[in-house]
């Protein structure tokens, strides 16, 4: 040792860390077999080897700014493999859930959006806010569940777009942007501090358009490195069901965006108000789009949620933040299709109920965003686009059997 | 009144010190060995802890001492497969499978030139094939051919049949003993490399385990002594040891099995012997090399062409093109990951208490790994590996232990 380095342990980190799913780190004994184990380790400081003894040691800067979190899509080869049941991939995906915890404040949403105990909370902000504007509506239409002369069930009626829905997720969503912009920026100082240049010969680094094109083309839309991390048909499962889920929420989004280009866009030019006019005829091409990404969500979320209940405890162990967000996207599909479905029935008092729990189960989606795991579409995003950027490759075995890449 | 007599499970070094001990101090002492010899695992070994001595060396003076003690009867090819009564007086049934050759040692070399059938030699881990009319090793103990009919072809029973000193006719036999205590010492067996599928599971060729080595490197081994590479007997040049093969780990043997990282630095220098270019890599998770064993370890290291390195092999594979072996590791020190090429890879697999696989017809309390953990009451006593890993030296220190407290409760105190 020519150099004493000063370890400043922080014991409660280890605690706050036992406590997101990482409750078995100490029994790792640093024999390095996962690191070995992970198909997506690169040659340069490999993870997750290097992560546990940080996470013993109490080491949290080094954790928190650590890129190798957000290459590892947690496949779980290395805690099956792991001779201690110390769970390293459990332990990734808890340092995770401490990002989404501390990276971007305000800190006391990350505290409310780490337990189960706040949930009331978290249900409750918008429970009030929404029900207060069906109240409000309520009085002003003269009914709790308005309906049109003709009988039909319209949501815009008594939550109208421009003054009550838009707002108040337009707000919100601006509030989340903001977030995740500082969240990124806090990321990438975070890894500029750890990530040092790798040099590898046979790997042209790529400009950093090139690098968010191709994370993007790749990584995003393809789940090409996801795809690497299948090693039995459990995996095979959780990748598609990702997949699903992930084209399902494009699908939602496309249909939300054109819904509202069209209808402020028809403000300005009148042609267009009538393609974002709600609730619109099933055989629109933008309703069908709707009701596909609506099945595709229920797939992925089958498939998803069977995989995290078959999960053998002994090497892996769901959190509160993985179910966090599969119980919300749930909620979300649920009282999604059954807004639909009550009010094509026309049960007026069932489909408005619907549509407010609807209504609330969106916002803790959207609102929490930063905070919650579906956080990683930003973040891991981020990672990944840094990772190429730098040349942070997995030790891929065709690349050293082709002699083609050199690790320096 | 209770019975004198001592039944020693298990032929070993930890059996054979155990029913030594005992006899030597006037008690009748049985001794039961499902092998055809006496010597146990030892006999498998190139070089033995702490002297490096042949086994044939340590063990001859064993053999003498009980070819000169008409107290302690032993039997080969012999299971203990029932056990009656309690301490002080017990009943044992054991089973003797018939050997078919004559009790005076006759030299039969010649014969099994003459036998075509074959099969796989267990005594060498696979690495050599023995006919139906085998010794497994010239000092065997007792000096006595083995006839193994499922490997005979009709022709070589013809040819047996016609030699007056093999009785082909032989039955097994049940025998009972009347015995005051037992001393269990059945020893150990080397963890299934099938189970480690991340090592290649046994079916990469230039990929063999410790013990393999030792048969590799022993003169009366399928090599005469000569390590080379099982898949062309090309001289390895570069060789790795992977240590804890299936040890200190929950998926397998949970505990460390305290002798394979000395083994490994004394098998890396039986290659530094032979091959003075040959370099040697031994990565571990821990050297563990307690005692007198860490002089040792400093000795071999100090080789320059011995390199050990923190961090455990996960990952071997067999070259796409050739016969050479890839291990992936990563240098837990330096935090380099990187995937190497060998010519000889060797699995350092631990020791497993023979009784988790195969069990006793007794009634004593066990760990979940295997290894016995009570019976004193009952009069039983556990020796050497069956309770606990251990090097020959401690095993025969427990072995004395077991034959004492045996020796108390047959004679009272």
């Amino acid at each position: 040792m020519s150099k004493t380095v000063r370890i400043e342990p922080d014991v409660q980190f280890v605690k706050e860390l036992q406590e997101v799913g990482g409750e078995d780190l100490k029994k790792c004994y640093q024999c390095a077999t996962c690191s070995v184990a992970c198909p997506m380790a690169p040659a340069d400081n490999p993870y997750p080897r290097k992560e546990m003894i940080w996470a013993q040691w109490g080491l949290k800067d080094k954790l928190l700014n650590d890129i190798d979190i957000w290459l590892c899509h947690n496949c779980g080869t290395c805690s099956d493999l792991c001779p201690r049941g110390a769970k390293p991939g459990d332990l990734l995906a808890a340092l995770r859930n401490m990002t989404y915890r501390k990276l971007v404040p305000p800190a006391i949403i990350g505290e409310w959006m780490s337990s189960p105990k706040h949930l009331p909370m978290l249900v409750g902000i918008p429970a009030v806010v929404f029900g207060i504007i069906w109240m409000i509506r309520a009085s002003m239409v003269g009914s709790f569940f308005p309906v049109t002369e003709d009988g039909r069930i319209i949501y815009g009626n008594l939550f109208p777009g421009d003054f009550t829905i838009d707002p108040v997720f337009g707000l919100t969503a601006i509030f989340v942007l903001i977030c995740f912009l500082v969240g990124i920026r806090n990321l990438i100082q975070g890894f500029q501090t750890t990530v040092k240049d790798t040099f590898v010969i046979g790997y042209k680094k790529p400009s950093i358009k090139e690098a968010i094109v191709d994370a993007i083309k790749y990584e995003v839309l393809q789940h090409t490195r996801f795809k690497e991390c299948i090693d039995e048909p459990a995996d095979e499962e959780r990748v598609k069901g990702h997949l699903l889920l992930f084209y399902g929420f494009v699908a939602c989004f496309i249909v939300t965006s054109i819904v509202a280009v069209a209808h402020w866009g028809g403000k300005i030019i009148p042609f267009l108000a009538p393609i974002g006019h709600t609730p619109m005829p099933l055989w629109s091409p933008v309703k069908i789009l709707a009701n596909v990404g609506a099945v595709l969500l229920l797939v992925g979320l089958t498939l998803l949620t069977r995989r995290r209940l078959n999960l053998d405890r002994r090497k892996s162990r769901s959190n509160y933040y993985d179910w966090y967000l599969l119980g919300v996207i749930w909620a979300v599909t649920l009282t999604g299709i059954g807004s639909e479905v009550f009010r094509l029935a026309g049960v007026a008092p069932v489909a408005f109920f619907t549509y407010y729990l609807h209504l609330i189960s969106i916002f803790m989606l959207i609102a929490y965003l930063p905070w919650s795991k579906l956080g990683h579409l930003v973040y891991r995003t981020t990672a990944l686009i840094y990772a190429r950027y730098v040349g942070r490759l997995p030790i891929g075995e065709k690349l050293i059997e082709d002699e083609k890449v050199f690790v320096i | 009144m209770a019975n004198t007599s001592i039944l020693v499970v298990g032929g070993g070094f930890a059996g054979m010190t155990a029913a030594l001990e005992a006899a030597e101090l006037g008690h009748e002492v049985y001794l039961v060995e499902k092998a055809p010899y006496l010597g146990g695992r030892v006999m498998q070994l190139n070089k033995y802890f702490p002297k490096f001595c042949p086994p044939s060396c340590g063990l001859e003076i064993q053999y003498q001492r009980i070819k000169n003690n008409p107290l302690v009867k032993f039997f080969t090819l012999a299971e203990v497969v029932q056990v009656d009564g309690n301490k002080g007086n017990y009943t044992v049934t054991i089973r003797v499978r018939p050997r078919h050759t004559a009790p005076n040692s006759v030299d039969l070399s010649a014969l099994v030139k003459d036998l075509t059938g074959e099969t796989v030699s267990s005594f060498e881990f696979g690495l050599a094939r023995r006919k139906g009319l085998y010794l497994d090793v010239p000092f065997a103990f007792p000096q006595r051919y083995v006839v193994d009919k499922t490997c005979l072809t009709d022709a070589d029973k013809a040819k047996l049949a016609a030699c007056p000193s093999i009785d082909l006719t032989e039955e097994e036999k049940l025998i009972p003993l009347q015995v005051g205590a037992i001393v269990v010492a059945t020893g150990w067996q080397p963890y299934d490399v099938t189970r480690l599928s991340n090592l290649g599971a046994g079916t990469i060729k230039n990929c063999i385990s410790n013990m393999q080595m030792e048969r590799l490197a022993s003169p009366y081994g399928p090599t005469q002594g000569k390590i080379v590479r099982p898949s062309d007997g090309r001289a390895p040049k570069k060789v790795a040891f992977v240590q804890c093969a299936g040890s200190r780990d929950e998926n397998h043997l949970s505990y460390c099995s305290y002798i394979c990282c000395a083994a490994s630095l004394k098998q890396a220098q039986y290659v530094r012997e032979q091959y003075p270019d040959a370099q040697i890599t031994i990565y571990y998770i821990d050297l563990r090399t307690p005692g007198r064993y860490d002089t040792f370890a400093r000795k071999v290291l100090a080789d320059p062409k011995v390199q050990a390195i923190k961090g455990k092999v996960a990952a071997v594979a067999q070259d796409k093109a050739g016969d050479d072996v890839w291990v992936t590791v990563e240098d837990a020190v330096s935090g380099a990951k990187s995937v190497e090429r060998f010519d000889l890879v060797v699995l350092a697999t631990g020791m497993q208490p023979s009784l988790a696989t195969q069990k006793l017809p007794l009634n004593v309390a066990m760990d979940e790994e295997g290894f016995l953990v009570g019976g004193e009451e009952q009069g039983i006593f556990v020796a050497g590996c069956a309770k606990q890993p251990l090097d020959v030296m401690k095993t025969a220190q427990s072995a004395t232990a077991a034959a004492m407290k045996a020796i108390q409760t047959v004679r009272g105190r």
